[in-house]
């Protein structure tokens, strides 16, 4: 389709300039951004470059002929294309040579003089204002635009779309009383009588709330009562869980790893630890005492520095592999859970992991934290020991590859090797049982990332830690 | 439970401040002598003498800029235009004066000031003398404007307004000052910033407020012939605006026509509209409308003024519009 080149602007006060050189010639291809012309503005001599490709069909202005803002100079289109139809102007009432003239021969003018008496006055394609009647209009209804049924949009007023997410109600093919077929708040009646088939996979306006109450009206029948649930609105916390969580268990392929390890040396170190503490805290002081999470994110962060693959996010391109191990942690809050960050936990003590987590817990519960505070883990934690869990598998908490979920320490009977006193292997000779601690411990991975291998690596490592736990304290 | 005039309620509060308060004072062209162009204040100047009933010369900008620099050395004048129109020429003590002081200064002083008069159409005033001035006033940050409609808003208002420490001002109506209304014996202050449901309803909420409260009656009992329930929302204060009540009523009816005076381009009924839109969009059913003055300067002709102010026919076309009856 051929178009027609205007003059543009080219300084910031320019309201006409002198076409000095043409640097195309008819029948030139051009590209975008060739160099068309140049142009000697109040300013400057400035470069009239093309904003779209085709063939320059006709030249509209001489060389050195004085141009107003917008009036057409060139018509640009496919080769050989019929241009008879483009209302293409005369030429402007001033193609005077310029006060400096270009030094480069002109091409030859090949102006198509106009039958009709041009008026470059105008500016083409001056668009006339709407003329509102004064008399009413802010009394009047819009026009119904024309809509096309076809592109499935669905006219109905801001309340009716409100409704109908409410009642699970689907507008798609309604058609309304309103002006241009609008569906109005007296249709919503018949419609909510039709009701559509449950949408499968839904586009979002089907809302879990909406739902309940669909189904609570589907099975309302006659002589059943029902008693309507309690409708709890989501909060933004709610809402950002459900869609973080949905997300990451659709689209992270999960699967889970699971170990069971002897939790007697840690418990032992960690009643050592803790009575060490209570020894050197001062009078009146407030004893910190350092919980078995706390032992769990150290020994977590210097299994993730022997196994890095572990320490890895997937992205489509490439799989990055962390050279920061910061852990987040699952922070049960009123109304869902949190997980806020300890960065460069293989760097602190685990006393020092102990303040930061009671600091953001604290905070976590109190709504405190910064949304920072909350991003941009590596790897995460999960504890329900405290809540009574044996063992769980956790969702993964993406972009992160893994998430460890840990549960109670049970008092269990434990067989021990008397050789070298390791539960697990070794060429024992005999097995002794004696009552024992023992922690289960899962791994949730993402397959794009962790393979079955390299999580049973990590988790080797961390079993070995909880082995020997004094290297916590030293590692 | 008395009965009074509007211009006597009026006239009871500005007595009643005046007694309770000996800083109080009333100044303007003809408010003493002639008792009131109006009426308003008639018998006042008897009853308080020439210190506190002021008859001033044909000169707003003056006592105006009189009456804003009393206030900030701590009288409480209460300031009457013989109509709002004329406040033009004073509109720079109003605007640059009244309203900034007290921000400008830092809170160290400030400007208890009353303005009031009778404001928007008459009959047959002229088109300079029948603007709707509070579209004017309520876009100023540091002014509060009321407009009641009742004669007992416009007493409970008054009293308000000369109580409130900063400027306020009162929109009166030439032609309501003659109608009645039940007034309590005992009427002390009515918050600014409330608005009242005068009518309930379903169908659609219909705002007005000062003489347009009872154009949106009207048009609300001719809708009810019809079957049809408009909840009218009676503003009484344009700024501090009751954005609550409009928004429940809204929520309950689905569907909002703003009435006032004053032209369609911008003012009052524009900033509803834009609110209701804006905080009310999931419970709309229809876009909101305006009846408003039409946008023309006020045509001295009778039968021309009728048309071109807002009458309850155009009220109840609205309202029908929006429930898509007589679609046009």
């Amino acid at each position: 389709m051929a178009k027609i080149l205007e003059m543009p602007k080219l300084s910031p006060t320019m309201e006409e300039g002198v076409l000095t050189t043409w640097h195309k010639k008819e029948g030139d291809a051009v590209a975008v951004d060739d160099l068309l012309a140049e142009v000697e503005t109040d300013k400057a001599t400035m470069e009239f470059r093309a904003f779209d490709k085709g063939t320059l069909l006709k030249l509209l202005v001489p060389a050195g002929a004085q141009v107003k803002l917008g009036q057409p100079v060139a018509v640009l289109g496919n080769p050989g294309e019929d241009i008879s139809g483009l209302a293409v102007p005369g030429p402007g009432p001033s193609p005077s040579p310029s006060p400096s003239p270009s030094p480069s021969p002109s091409p030859t003018p090949t102006l198509t003089p106009s039958k009709h008496a041009p008026d470059t006055e105008a500016p083409p394609a001056q668009r006339v204002p709407r003329t509102a009647s004064v008399l009413d209009r802010t009394e009047q209804l819009a026009e119904p635009a024309p809509v096309s049924r076809e592109n499935g949009r669905v006219m109905a007023s801001p309340y009716v779309r409100r409704v109908a997410r409410e009642l699970g109600v689907d507008l798609r093919g309604a058609h309304g009383s309103g002006p241009g077929g609008r569906v109005l708040q007296t249709d919503l009646e018949q419609l909510a009588k039709s009701p559509a088939p449950p949408r499968v996979g839904g586009d979002g306006e089907t809302t879990a709330r909406s739902m309940v109450r669909a189904d609570v009206a589907t099975l309302q029948a006659p002589g059943i009562y029902l008693a309507e649930p309690e409708v709890r609105p989501l909060s933004m916390m709610r809402k950002t869980i459900a869609r973080r969580l949905t997300e990451a268990k659709q689209t992270v392929p999960h699967f889970y790893l699971n170990i069971d390890v002897d939790a007697g040396p840690l418990l032992d170190l960690r009643e050592r630890v803790n009575e060490e503490l209570a020894r050197g805290a001062r009078e009146g002081d407030e004893v910190p005492k350092l919980s078995v999470n706390d032992f769990l994110v150290k020994a977590c962060a210097l299994a993730l520095l022997r196994v890095p693959e572990c320490n890895a996010s997937f992205t489509p391109d490439a799989i990055l592999v962390h050279r920061r191990v910061d852990i987040s942690v699952a922070v049960a809050v009123p109304d869902g859970l949190v997980t806020p960050v300890v960065r460069n936990a293989d760097q602190k003590s685990v006393a020092a992991i102990g303040r930061e987590m009671r600091d953001l817990a604290a905070r976590a519960r109190a709504k405190k934290l910064k949304p920072e505070e909350m991003q941009n883990g590596t790897f995460s934690i999960s504890n329900l020991g405290m809540f009574g869990i044996d063992q769980f598998a956790a969702v993964i908490n993406p972009p992160e590859g893994a998430i460890l979920a840990v549960g109670r320490t049970r008092d269990e009977p434990v067989v021990r090797n008397d050789v070298d006193g390791s539960a697990e292997g070794g060429t024992a000779r005999t097995k002794t049982v004696e009552p024992g601690k023992r922690l289960a411990l899962t791994l949730s991975c993402d397959h794009r990332v962790v393979d079955g291998a390299v999580g049973a690596a990590f988790l080797a490592e961390l079993r070995g830690l909880l082995a020997r736990p004094m290297r916590l304290l030293t590692g | 439970m008395k009965t009074l005039r509007f211009r006597e309620a009026l006239r009871e509060a500005m007595i009643e401040e005046m007694e309770r308060d000996d800083r109080v004072f009333l100044m303007g062209e003809e408010v003493g002598h002639y008792n009131g162009a109006y009426k308003v204040s008639e018998g006042m100047l008897d009853r308080f003498g020439e210190k506190r009933v002021i008859d001033t010369p044909i000169a707003e900008g003056g006592f105006a800029g009189i009456g804003v620099g009393a206030a900030i050395v701590g009288l409480r004048p209460i300031v009457e235009f013989m109509t709002w129109n004329f406040s033009a020429i004073a509109f720079d003590q109003i605007l640059n004066g009244a309203a900034k002081v007290r921000q400008m200064s830092g809170g160290q002083l400030t400007c208890p000031i009353v303005f009031r008069g009778p404001n928007a159409s008459a009959r047959q005033v002229g088109s300079q003398h029948s603007h709707a001035m509070e579209h004017f006033y309520a876009t100023v940050p540091g002014l509060k404007v009321v407009a009641p409609a009742f004669p007992a808003d416009a007493k409970g208002l008054l009293k308000t307004a000369i109580r409130d420490d900063n400027p306020v001002l009162v929109m009166e109506s030439e032609t309501l000052y003659s109608i009645k209304g039940d007034v309590p014996e005992e009427l002390d202050t009515i918050p600014l910033g409330v608005a009242k449901v005068v009518r309930e309803g379903g169908d659609c909420t219909v705002v007005a407020y000062s003489r347009m409260t009872h154009v949106a009656i009207e048009a609300a009992d001719d809708l009810a012939k019809r079957g049809v329930r408009v909840e009218v929302v009676d503003l009484r204060s344009l700024r501090p605006l009751d954005e609550e009540t409009i928004l429940a009523s809204v929520h309950k009816t689905h569907r909002c026509v703003v009435v006032h005076e004053g032209w369609p381009y911008g003012g009052v009924g524009a900033e509803i509209a834009d609110r209701v839109q804006r905080l009310a969009f999931d419970d709309l059913d229809a876009p909101v409308l305006r009846v408003s003055t039409l946008d023309v300067p006020m045509p001295y002709n009778a039968k021309l003024e009728q048309l071109v102010m807002p009458q309850p026919g155009r009220v109840v076309a609205a309202v029908e519009r929006l429930l898509a009856r007589g679609r046009s």
